[in-house]
């Protein structure tokens, strides 16, 4: 997979892969979510995973910032092989919780529900991780919300409470949240999904303004059109497996591919 | 009689407000040490250890199933014997002497404690989780995630029934006087004994706990609309 990828590579990319994922299997219970799936984020780029609902999407990215902890697998993500313990099965049973604060500082996301702190006002909201994990001070961070608030164009309502806001606006909202802390990668798990109809355009235009950018992304998403429009790497998810990969236009060109995107597109 | 009352009530004035203040200042003691003992216990019930479960289930349900005067005095007499003995075992007896203050304010303490631990863990489960799940996806330490997420979180939640106990717990402290402490209702006791103004003395300790839980409830209600800032309608 990775090298049909090489010609995605945008110029700043020169390090390693913002992630790369060997062999990960992730169970709920008896159910077996994720099979075997390897992945590679090159940075500077943008990938998708799509798929039919209950394919395992969610659960790979989440895999991303450990929300969910794979059972087996590596995983290596901004230049850090992950520390699972590990049973002498080989199964992952642990986490290294420095690590993974370290990491997640690195790795942030944007969530189907929006999830912002209702108690914090949009600007609070935004500074929030970048003080206390960042250990920013005040002015600084508030530098920097300010400068991404504006980015994404909710820079008004930067003293209103996220319950004030349509949809669309609090997703724009979460969305400077995840860039105030300047991560590594973005996780975008269906940031559209919540969204009313008439809503999910500016959440859209948000989103391929940081491709554009040259931001590495990862996305979740239903928006066919979109991910073909915005991904350099599209990545087709069935039933726990990769069942088809590669850019836009080869997967699209490709009739084993598209006899799987047909119902989803 | 009725030459005598007013007589009566200036001449005991200055006990009943001191009997007063002691009731407000052993109300806010336990008040504190219950909340804390709440966050404790809520923690405690939610921890994913069994062990620590089982005595935080243990103490909310032992103290409120027992009527709260028995558990003050059973509290006060077994508490000072125990301590008595765990003196003398250190060869401390007679070292510390422990107050009726002291002993007000812990045995109401603990029985708030019990209480308060099932706001708090009600509370706390009405985090909607994505809240918390944000805190965690942005790598906060335990402790930002518990004071900068978890606490403003569930205080809208919790505050109906914090001020509830509040109340009750203004109330409970007139309990306290069956150890013969000198709060507010057992200096009531005693004026209306002395004077025989029954009626007036306890018609006057009505009024006073009367304004302070008047008081208190207008306190809690800003305290409530300060926590709901992000809400927009009153619920």
């Amino acid at each position: 997979m990775t090298s049909s990828l090489q010609h995605a590579f945008r110029p700043r990319s020169s390090t390693a892969p913002a992630v790369v994922a060997n062999q990960l299997i992730k169970h709920f219970g008896d159910l077996e979510v994720l099979k075997g799936v390897s992945l590679d984020v090159p940075e500077g780029t943008v990938t998708s995973i799509i798929g039919a609902s209950g394919s395992g999407k969610s659960t790979l990215l989440r895999c991303m910032n450990l929300l969910e902890r794979p059972d087996q697998g590596e995983l290596a993500i901004a230049d850090e092989a992950i520390r699972f313990d590990r049973n002498p099965q080989g199964d992952i049973i642990g986490l290294d919780r420095r690590q993974l604060q370290r990491l997640r500082a690195k790795v942030t996301m944007v969530f189907q529900q929006f999830n912002l702190w209702p108690h914090l006002t949009v600007l609070g909201n935004v500074i929030e991780a970048p003080m206390r994990v960042k250990k920013l001070s005040r002015k600084r961070a508030t530098a920097l919300g300010e400068h991404y608030l504006e980015r994404v164009g909710m820079a008004d309502r930067r003293d209103a409470y996220p319950a004030f806001l349509s949809g669309g606006q609090q997703q724009r909202v979460a969305i400077a949240r995840a860039l105030a802390m300047e991560p590594r990668l973005l996780l975008f798990d269906e940031p559209t999904s919540a969204l009313d109809p008439e809503r999910v355009n500016e959440v859209l235009g948000v989103i391929r303004g940081l491709a554009d950018e040259g931001r590495t992304m990862l996305l979740v998403t239903h928006e066919m059109h979109f991910a073909r429009e915005v991904s350099d790497q599209l990545v087709y998810l069935d039933q726990g497996n990769i069942a088809c990969s590669g850019t836009p236009e080869e997967v699209f060109a490709d009739p084993r591919c598209r006899q799987f995107m047909a119902p989803a597109a | 009689m009725t030459s005598m009352t007013p007589e009566g009530l200036i001449d005991w004035a200055g006990p009943i407000l001191s009997g007063a203040l002691t009731t407000v200042q052993i109300a806010v003691l336990a008040y504190a040490i219950g909340l804390l003992l709440g966050l404790l216990g809520a923690g405690a019930k939610l921890s994913p250890w069994a062990p620590l479960r089982g005595l935080a289930t243990a103490y909310s349900t032992l103290i409120r199933a027992v009527p709260e005067l028995l558990l003050i005095l059973l509290l006060y007499y077994a508490g000072a014997q125990a301590l008595d003995a765990l003196l003398a075992y250190l060869g401390m007896a007679g070292a510390v002497q422990i107050t009726g203050f002291a002993t007000a304010v812990g045995v109401l303490a603990f029985v708030q404690g019990a209480y308060m631990t099932e706001v708090f863990r009600g509370a706390i489960l009405a985090i909607p989780s994505g809240q918390l799940e944000a805190a965690d996806a942005f790598g906060f330490s335990r402790w930002d995630r518990f004071h900068r997420i978890v606490l403003p979180g569930m205080l809208p939640n919790a505050l109906p029934g914090m001020s509830n106990l509040w109340l009750i717990l203004i109330k409970d402290t007139a309990l306290i006087s069956v150890i013969g402490f000198n709060e507010l209702f057992f200096t009531i006791q005693q004026a209306a004994a002395s004077s025989r103004a029954y009626f007036l003395f306890y018609a006057a300790a009505g009024v006073i706990y009367l304004l302070m839980t008047l008081s208190s409830t207008a306190l809690f209600a800003r305290l409530e609309r300060y926590v709901r800032r992000g809400q927009p309608t009153e619920a």
